[in-house]
């Protein structure tokens, strides 16, 4: 089960990356912005929206297997770990400056995701003991 | 907080908690087996929809929150719905909340809150 949840999250954090970098490309080669046929045109003429696409299938078909087994209260707050990876590709891939209240959040967000995944041992030694 | 950003609001934690537990309530069918009949199964059943569905409402209403409220207190607002989820799974799934899981997933919203705040 261990590794079913590392898995699954690393897939589900790939594909939501490659959805928002996908998406950052296609808006910066778009531009300018415009509520307009003329905008959509030059948002699906470039390859990059269907890398967006892609993440978002990739993404939903991970997370409804990841779902079989993980409840969603934890899950959902685990999937937040997005957050931390846009992040750090924000500011390698297109040099966004990370301020420190940022990086402070960061670290409170790894440090709940390591409670969950510590947590999870736990209910799994519990699963061992009593099979359902 | 003006009404409206206070509707939008309230609809995307209610649109991001139904949505969620509709894909928990699809996904946890322990009936639909495994691989692409698990896929057939749920395709052929209400849950999977109506947890798409709430996911397209709540993007629409999403952008309009965003139109109204800057994206970094829209990340700090969303933090709610980790608790609110929480919450949701513990009273309709009767999902385990031990002591270290709670913290966890309050350590998450807190430290997405934070990253909202200091945006």
């Amino acid at each position: 089960m261990k590794r079913f949840y590392l898995v699954g999250f690393a897939l589900l954090l790939a594909f939501d990356s490659l959805n928002l970098v996908c998406f950052k490309m296609a808006g910066a080669h778009a531009l300018p912005v415009e509520v307009s046929t003329a905008w959509l045109a030059r948002v699906f003429a470039h390859p990059w929206i269907y890398g967006a696409v892609l993440g978002y299938i990739g993404a939903f078909v991970t997370w409804m297997s990841l779902l079989k087994h993980a409840p969603i209260g934890p899950a959902f707050a685990a999937s937040h770990l997005e957050v931390v990876s846009v992040m750090a590709l924000s500011w390698w891939l297109f040099a966004e400056p990370v301020r420190p209240t940022q990086i402070a959040g960061a670290i409170a967000i790894v440090a709940g995701i390591v409670c969950l995944a510590i947590a999870e041992g736990d209910e799994g030694a519990d699963a061992h003991a009593v099979p359902a | 907080m003006h009404g409206l950003v206070l509707a939008l609001w309230i609809a995307n934690v209610l649109l991001d908690t139904a949505g969620q537990l509709a894909f928990k309530a699809a996904a946890g069918d322990e009936r639909a087996g495994d691989g692409l009949a698990r896929w057939r199964y749920m395709f052929a059943r209400p849950w999977i929809w109506t947890g798409i569905a709430c996911y397209v409402a709540e993007f629409v209403v999403w952008i309009a929150f965003l139109s109204l409220v800057p994206l970094s207190e829209g990340v700090l607002l969303g933090s709610i719905n980790i608790v609110a989820i929480m919450i949701a799974g513990r009273l309709l799934f009767r999902e385990k909340l031990s002591p270290l899981r709670v913290t966890g997933i309050l350590l998450v919203a807190a430290g997405v809150a934070i990253v909202g705040a200091g945006s």
